[in-house]
């Protein structure tokens, strides 16, 4: 957990805490998330019981676009698009397939894709956004998250929100009032202040 | 005769030589694997003839080693079957026990998770009731075991081992009334046990149930079982047929005052109780013949001498 330049474990049973820690480092981990993460502080509570865990992520990808993913050459009504990064092929011809038609996009061979068009296409097709890395980031720190805090905390409440994310749990009803209060809490312990 | 758990561990070349031997000592075979080319035997053997079956084993390229929880069946219980719970500490646990030869049981609860919301169905608890002893693999807080582990052992009357995060003594504190045995230590974790420290808990377990299952049979011992159920497990092979035809690892599971034998309870239960074990004794004199609560099982509850005055 060196990676991160903030983790912090609270609890009031310190043995649990200590597995707390092991846990939140292996889900982390096996997840890829430590890289996605600069800072994290968990807090479980099982008197009340609650599971509160609030963190800061590192700067995100941006949109992937058609750009990203090799050269455009256009000639009037042809496109082709060179492949040199393979990673969201499959989202760039479905992409262009739904834009230009099925039978409009064509793949000769693997690194090479070929639009052809009755109109002219225009220049912006480089910027045409494929697809959104966060979503992925966002999918799987909730995911992981869920998967941390104790099975029996079934009423949640989540946010993520620019860089900032937090995950509330509990087996009882989540009162607002206690929610905002100790996710407040819980980011100035980081030296981060959140608005909720 | 005083019989040892025992596996035998070797190779497919002449392991023939050492099922006979077994036999021919009078000793009874538990469960046989052939994988690949190796052959796992468990058994049980007269004690003294140990020492006469690693000699045989030796040249043959086997082991023998003495393996305690060889003929009997646990349940291993965890909170739930989600990722929270699973693969990692269940089946580490269930997989470790099955190495010194018991038959290990998952039984995931329904609604095993949580502190207040944790709950026992009756179904669960008379699965678990079935076996010779329980593992309640609980986890990491003091707070959530204590409040919840009145709820998961309510009807539970079979000898209990509890572990979970915090230590063997702070258990021993919260658990009221006491259980059988008590493990410390190791909580819910999200990856194999693999380091020496891990390694040496799983140990802990196993030597937990096996004083409590020592603790069990010196009990039972006081009150023998009417036949002794490798014995009983030998009758039924060789009497009823049909029990060659089902594709479990385990057909008969051994138990310490029981069997489980895994035929359909309506067709096969008439036909158990009339199996005659010697000299007109049938299977029906000396021991229940239930249904099991485990798919359509057949659950073989042998009686105790003082209950029958037979002993074969």
């Amino acid at each position: 957990m060196d990676a991160l330049e903030y983790f912090q474990v609270e609890s009031p049973e310190p043995a649990g805490a200590e597995y707390y820690r092991k846990i939140v480092g292996t889900v982390l981990q096996d997840l890829d998330l430590l890289k996605i993460i600069s800072k994290l502080h968990v807090f479980i509570d099982p008197r009340i019981p609650i599971f509160v865990a609030v963190g800061v992520i590192r700067k995100l990808p941006s949109l992937i676009r058609v750009r990203d993913t090799g050269s455009v050459k256009i000639e009037d009504r042809k496109a082709t698009i060179s492949i040199s990064d393979e990673t969201y092929l499959a989202s760039l011809v479905s992409v262009l397939t739904s834009r230009f038609g099925k039978d409009r996009v064509d793949q000769p061979d693997r690194f090479t894709v070929i639009i052809t068009s009755d109109e002219p296409i225009g220049s912006d097709l480089e910027e045409v956004p494929i697809a959104d890395p966060r979503e992925g980031i966002y999918r799987d720190l909730v995911y992981a998250l869920q998967y941390m805090a104790p099975e029996g905390f079934k009423v949640r409440r989540q946010d993520v929100r620019s860089d900032r994310f937090y995950y509330v749990a509990s087996e009882d009803t989540l009162d607002d009032m206690m929610v905002r209060t100790l996710v407040r809490q819980k980011f100035s312990l980081m030296g981060v202040s959140y608005d909720l | 005769m005083i019989f040892e758990p025992i596996t035998y561990t070797g190779g497919v070349y002449r392991h023939e030589e050492m099922t006979e031997l077994i036999e021919d000592l009078g000793g009874y075979i538990i469960q046989r694997q052939v994988i690949a080319g190796d052959v796992i035997i468990q058994a049980m053997v007269p004690r003294e003839d140990i020492d006469l079956l690693r000699t045989v084993a030796r040249p043959l390229m086997g082991t023998i080693a003495v393996t305690p929880l060889v003929g009997t069946e646990i349940a291993i219980v965890s909170p739930s079957l989600e990722i929270h719970h699973l693969p990692h500490t269940s089946c580490d646990v269930g997989e470790y026990l099955r190495r010194y030869g018991a038959k290990t049981n998952m039984v995931g609860l329904a609604r095993g998770f949580g502190k207040r919301i944790a709950n026992l169905t009756v179904e669960e608890r008379d699965v678990i009731n079935e076996h010779d002893c329980v593992i309640y693999l609980l986890g990491n807080f003091e707070e959530c075991i204590q409040q919840k582990f009145p709820v998961l052992r309510r009807g539970v009357h079979i000898p209990i081992v509890i572990t979970g995060g915090p230590s063997r003594d702070a258990l021993q504190q919260i658990i009221d009334p006491p259980v059988e045995g008590y493990v410390g230590g190791i909580g819910r974790l999200m990856h194999r046990y693999r380091k020496p420290e891990e390694l040496a808990k799983l140990e802990e377990i196993v030597a937990e149930v096996s004083r409590v299952l020592d603790k069990k049979r010196v009990e039972i011992a006081k009150d023998p079982p009417s036949v002794s159920p490798p014995r009983l497990m030998d009758v039924i092979k060789d009497e009823v047929e049909a029990i060659h035809e089902v594709t479990s690892p385990t057909p008969l599971t051994v138990q310490i005052t029981g069997l489980r034998v895994k035929l359909p309870y309506e067709e096969y239960a008439p036909v158990l109780r009339d199996v005659e074990i010697e000299r007109g004794i049938r299977i029906g004199d000396i021991a229940d013949v239930l249904p099991s609560r485990m798919r359509n099982y057949i659950i073989v509850r042998i009686k105790p001498y003082s209950e029958t005055k037979i002993v074969v």
